[in-house]
């Protein structure tokens, strides 16, 4: 299988990858520079920060839906 | 006279069905699990304080019966259904659906405005099911227990026997179609209205 490329040619991440370590940051903590790439791209990116909000936002609902008395 | 809680107990039949089927992978074994789970609330029903909510309370439970069962069932395994983690984490060619060649999201996320007050609404909450049924089989078990059941990765990928970067992969689809869903089914239409 072919590998994509993780960042464009700025070194900025795509958002391919940088999705893909927003839903990996809840699994492991993330390594210096997976962080770095990571923070670089969010500060550019609304799309991926409306992405990492919704992440949050799953987890709060996921959270109510165990306990949930309705 | 009968305890209005009955009633409320029937309400979370749903929930707890969902939750052995991610634990025992067999539909009939889960709804026995959940059939003797809610026959014992409802003989203990005095001892329930509401310390807890009442859905944390059946849970636990059911949980006893799901492990009961689980002891039962291992001298026969051969009714499991197979897991199909091959077709959702063998390759990320799913990943093509929501990025272009060039990496960028093909469809961009949206903001969702104040999307706590969802959690008042029922509709919500039948939107966010319909949601997890749309989930692949093992990608939706995997999420529940994890999400749901609040299981570490590890014991996960022990107990589907799947390597830790396969289930971060499932994961991370199940996240992707859950957001998604969502966003077609709740938040986009809500935006249309306002």
């Amino acid at each position: 299988m072919e590998k994509r490329p993780i960042y464009d040619e700025d070194g900025d991440l795509y958002c391919r990858e940088a999705s893909r370590l927003l839903s990996l940051a809840r699994e492991r903590k993330l390594t210096a520079v997976e962080s770095k790439d990571l923070e670089r791209h969010l500060d550019i990116c609304f799309m991926c920060r409306n992405f990492d909000s919704q992440l949050k936002f799953l987890r709060a609902a996921t959270e109510r839906f165990r306990t949930s008395d309705t | 006279m009968t305890d209005p809680r009955f009633a409320q107990i029937e309400s979370h039949r749903p929930y707890l069905v969902r939750y052995a089927l991610s634990q025992l992978r067999d539909a009939q074994l889960a709804e026995e699990a959940v059939q003797e789970a809610l026959l014992s609330a409802l003989e203990s029903l005095s001892g329930f304080e509401g310390k807890s909510s009442l859905r944390t309370w059946l849970t636990s439970i059911l949980r006893f019966k799901v492990i009961d069962l689980q002891r039962r069932a291992v001298s026969d395994r051969t009714h499991l259904e197979p897991t199909d983690f091959a077709a959702e984490a063998g390759d990320d060619a799913w990943l093509d659906d929501l990025f272009d060649e060039t990496g960028h999201w093909r469809v961009a996320p949206q903001a969702w405005s104040n999307p706590e007050s969802a959690f008042e609404q029922r509709r919500f909450w039948e939107t966010f099911e319909s949601c997890l049924d749309k989930l692949p089989a093992a990608g939706g078990r995997v999420f529940f227990k994890r999400e749901i059941a609040g299981e570490e990765t590890e014991t996960i990928c022990k107990e589907e026997g799947i390597s830790a970067s396969n289930c971060w992969v499932i994961l991370h689809r199940a996240r992707l179609s859950l957001r998604a869903c969502l966003e077609m089914n709740w938040f986009g239409k809500e935006a249309d209205i306002r």
